[in-house]
């Protein structure tokens, strides 16, 4: 029948694995996060919230809304406003992009890695437009670094997602999964140094420490974030937790195999949360371990060091693929 | 208890504004969140920017350069907001009262909920002083 399955993927985007899903996935990934960073500080992190502390993250996203929402005379109201709407599309979008459940994504067509990467670029010009359109210096400033620290990261993670793609024979996240799943090989196998370049290049995309530059709150109050209050903020903290789903799950996808693995009986979507909660793991020891950059050291040392190191897995991963003769 | 109410009392976000202290409570603010007393266990997290702020901490006697700042800054925090004077300085004008060039206390410029005496106040009288005005948000 027709309208059942008009139904059915009405569903399928709209609760799981869509929208409602990936928001749940994205708050608790918040507070797995929050908890772990406190842990290797020696602290507890929120735990009075709910059991062990797990509505802390729903209870700032309703503090928020539920707030005043101030907006000051001087910003360009009609950019300011539409920054934060724009800014959740974004990760939400690429995200359907991203196989969840099984090897196949929501949404998939050939060359939806770029269009992802496309839409991650688009994330950090928005901080640019967020900053420049609240007309306060120290958004002004952060916003600046938000785009200058893209120009440093985009092209690394770029050059090394190529890798899987290139193993895989096709730019779509979805073909890649299939290809890991079907061969039994992991792609990180082939890419390890790959895979360390896209996890820092994530860590500045994600804007933390070390790479927390644009919102540094010891030099610049909280960056381009700055004249944000109540509704907005809590749009953009949203945002920013989705982006940490979006960077695991297409770490996932891309290097860890996606929704797969040895043992059939466990569900795709599992693994999925396995192998995604590994990599906020990650992502929260290295936040945990290093102090931030400063941005002209951030630029120079990805152009430096990250973009040679990328360029040079791809010409391994190609002369590996000649001696093996895939 | 409805949603609203229950979700400010488990997010308070915290400001710290120092007007014109001499540091000594800062650095009992800074004890406060370290890892012995982290309140970040009630969810408090200290922002830099006003904008994200529920609660204002005032450290500090408000001296006459600050006074019309402190106004500002208070202005920009989005309401319900609520302030927390530390410090006898913040409480009343502390070792500096009378002189020539203090305003005696912080609620001669703003209105403030708890005030935490103390020269500076121990981390445990802050968390105090964070309980009560958690139990005055929950009350009104
Ligand atoms: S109350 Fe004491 S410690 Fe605190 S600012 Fe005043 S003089 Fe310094």
């Amino acid at each position: 029948m027709a309208w059942e399955v008009g139904l059915l993927a009405l569903l399928s985007t709209l609760i799981y694995p869509g929208i409602i899903f990936l928001v749940v996935i994205a708050l608790f990934y918040q507070w797995v996060d929050r908890r772990f960073y406190a842990k290797l500080q020696n602290r507890y992190g929120p735990i009075y919230t709910g059991p062990r502390g797990i509505l802390q993250p729903v209870a700032d996203l309703i503090k928020l809304l539920a707030k005043e929402d101030i907006e000051p005379s001087a910003v360009d109201k009609q950019i300011f406003r539409a920054v934060p709407v724009l800014i959740l599309t974004m990760p939400l979008t690429a995200l359907f992009m991203i196989p969840i459940t099984g090897t196949w994504a929501l949404a998939s067509f050939e060359g939806d890695l770029i269009f992802i990467i496309f839409l991650m670029t688009l994330i950090a010009i928005l901080a640019f437009l967020g900053g420049w359109s609240s007309t306060n210096i120290f958004s002004t400033l952060g916003g600046m670094r938000a785009a200058l620290q893209a120009l440093g990261y985009e092209v690394p993670m770029a050059v090394s997602f190529m890798g899987p793609a290139i193993l895989a024979g096709s730019l779509s996240v979805s073909k890649i999964v299939q290809w890991q799943a079907s061969h039994g090989l992991w792609a990180i196998l082939l890419n390890p140094l790959g895979f360390g370049i896209v996890i820092v290049a994530f860590l500045a995309e994600l804007e933390r420490i070390p790479f927390d530059i644009p919102e540094a709150e010891t030099e610049i109050v909280a960056g381009w974030q700055t004249e944000f209050s109540g509704r907005k903020l809590a749009l953009i903290r949203l945002a920013l937790d989705l982006e940490l789903v979006l960077a695991s799950g297409l770490v996932t996808a891309l290097f860890l195999g996606g929704p797969t693995g040895p043992i059939p009986i466990i569900p795709g979507i599992a693994w999925f949360m396995i192998k995604t909660l590994v990599l906020v793991l990650i992502f929260s020891n290295l936040r945990a371990l290093f102090a931030r950059f400063r941005i002209d050291q951030m630029v120079s040392g990805s152009w430096k060091y990250l973009v040679p190191l990328s360029i040079l897995q791809i010409v391994m991963l190609e002369l590996l693929l000649g001696w093996l003769s895939f | 208890m409805n949603l609203v109410k229950w979700s400010r009392i488990k997010s308070p976000w915290v400001f710290h504004f120092n007007a014109g202290g001499c540091n000594g409570c800062d650095i009992e603010i800074l004890a406060s969140l370290m890892p012995r007393y982290d309140i970040e266990r009630f969810g408090m997290i200290l922002r830099g920017s006003p904008r994200h702020a529920d609660v204002m901490l005032v450290t500090g006697t408000v001296t006459r350069q600050i006074y019309p700042r402190l106004r500002r800054i208070y202005d920009q925090i989005p309401d319900p907001k609520f302030t927390l004077a530390l410090g006898s300085c913040a409480c009343s004008g502390g070792v500096f009262q009378q002189c020539y060039n203090v305003h005696e206390g912080a609620d001669k410029a703003i209105p403030v909920d708890v005030y935490v005496p103390g020269c500076p106040p121990r981390p445990q009288a802050i968390i105090d002083g964070a309980v009560k005005l958690l139990q005055k948000i929950s009350k009104s």
